[in-house]
């Protein structure tokens, strides 16, 4: 019969192709926050990088909570995400070497023009929050384990507010631009990082209510992955890549990186 | 931005995987759908009601089991293949895969024993029949085909998770479009999708002229 050649014929090209993979990379995989992906900057800094260094970089853009633990799995050579305190525990766990800041913005409120919580007079985080938790508008959250996320359960503890569980509280479960179409489609507020927001295209209704102060600080770190931890781990080209971005050519990129003329990121 | 030369390697990695995943479905669907459909075994109803229960499978359920054998941390981690195109086509054998061989199995299983009867007096062998089987029911294999591809290039959510949605790489057309939807470009998701639609329009037209009527 020749069906037994034909299975024969398929298992050997997958054996080939599971083969070809076998030997060092010449890739890095980062697992990334969705901001830092869907702004573009990845897509710039990695083939900048495979330009000057022939080490080609694959990102998996997915929220913070969702790369952390991709990344404890040992799916991953390079986190990049943007909160330090899941960032540190990652490292005492022994899954990562050491934390360096990669770059910052901050996050931002937006909300309807109009404004009808009347929080864009407040310059206090918490009295905002307790605003908005007051009224009867409603607040889109990413309630996915995001950095942003993270962010914004800290802000309501900050406040001292219960999550308010209710019709005008929504969880969207998805990346920031989804919940950002979300709160523009219904006229709500939310918490965003600056950098989704100035590349988000379906604004409609919204602005920027508040930013700014030190509550509101967004720090992206980069973290190899510990090779001690998983042996198959590029370390040396993640080193590379770390290094170019913190001190190197990488750097100048993310400085030099706008959209519409607008600066999404800094570095330190 | 997304550029036209973008929109160019998410259109041929969804035919590369798509294309790759359906053909790998078949001949194994064809191969142990004969072998259902014609031997009797122990267990042979459960496994048929198990495949065909399976025909259902959500995508991201398929993606996530693929994805937990494929980690570095899974019993196939060594492989080394998440993240990568190989293992989209992987995760697209296990949505395809239950609803092609079910075709077969149901089909093979009401042809099978009309041929055998007539057939066998005529002193041809087991090989002889299937083999006529095959040549004679081009026609439903090709739907069989077709239904396949169908359920492959549509899905969302299996090649995502272990694709990784990688640009240039393991970024499909559904993952495309689901991106920039999320990022507001709602209608360049419309136009995408209209362009994943011509695509499978233009491979059912090339299949459909295969058929023999």
């Amino acid at each position: 019969m020749n069906f037994h050649k034909i299975l024969l014929s398929i298992l050997s090209i997958l054996f080939i192709l599971l083969n070809l993979n076998a030997h060092s990379r010449d890739y890095i995989i980062v697992q990334s926050t969705t901001s830092i992906a869907n702004t573009g900057l990845l897509d710039l800094l990695s083939s900048k990088f495979e330009k000057q260094t022939g080490i080609k970089v694959r990102p998996i853009a997915v929220g913070t909570g969702n790369a952390i633990s991709n990344a404890k799995r040992g799916d991953g050579d390079v986190l990049m995400v943007h909160s330090k305190k899941d960032e540190l525990k990652f490292i005492s766990d022994g899954f990562g070497v050491k934390r360096h800041k990669l770059m910052y913005n901050n996050f931002i409120i937006v909300g309807p023009k109009d404004d009808p919580a009347k929080i864009s007079q407040e310059t206090d985080i918490k009295n905002i929050m307790k605003k908005i938790s007051h009224s009867n508008q409603k607040f889109i959250s990413r309630d996915d384990n995001s950095g942003t996320h993270i962010k914004e359960n800290a802000l309501w503890k900050l406040a001292n507010i219960n999550l308010f569980d209710n019709r005008k509280y929504i969880k969207t479960g998805t990346s920031m631009a989804n919940t950002l179409n979300v709160a523009s489609e219904m006229n709500a507020y939310t918490l965003s990082d600056k950098g989704t927001w100035i590349a988000f295209k379906n604004k409609n209704n919204l602005k920027i209510l508040f930013e700014g102060g030190e509550e509101m600080h967004n720090e992206y770190g980069i973290i190899a992955i510990n090779p001690q931890k998983f042996p198959h781990v590029e370390y040396d080209k993640s080193k590379e890549f770390i290094e170019w971005l913190i001190t190197g050519a990488g750097k100048d990129v993310i400085n030099n990186f706008t959209y519409n003329g607008e600066k999404l990121f800094f570095t330190n | 931005m997304l550029t036209f030369e973008k929109i160019q390697s998410a259109i041929f990695i969804t035919l590369y995987v798509s294309i790759f995943s359906t053909i790998i479905s078949f001949i194994f669907s064809m191969f142990f759908g004969y072998i259902l459909a014609i031997y009797k075994f122990k267990l042979k109803k459960s496994i048929v009601i198990f495949l065909s229960s399976m025909t259902s499978i959500p995508p991201v359920c398929a993606g996530l089991l693929v994805y937990l054998l494929i980690s570095r941390s899974g019993p196939l981690g060594w492989m080394e293949i998440l993240y990568s195109p190989l293992a989209m086509i992987l995760a697209q054998i296990v949505i395809t895969f239950p609803i092609m061989i079910t075709l077969i199995i149901k089909n093979i299983e009401t042809d099978y024993p009309i041929y055998k009867e007539e057939l066998l007096s005529y002193g041809a062998s087991k090989k002889d029949i299937i083999f006529l089987l095959i040549s004679n029911k081009l026609n439903i294999y090709i739907t069989v085909i077709l239904v396949g591809f169908g359920r492959a290039i549509s899905e969302y959510g299996a090649a995502a998770i272990v694709g990784g949605s990688i640009d240039h790489f393991t970024r499909n057309m559904t993952a495309t479009i689901a991106l920039e939807t999320s990022k507001g470009n709602v209608s360049l998701g419309i136009i995408l999708g209209a362009i994943l639609i011509s695509l499978t329009l233009i491979i059912s037209i090339i299949l459909n002229t295969l058929k023999n009527d």
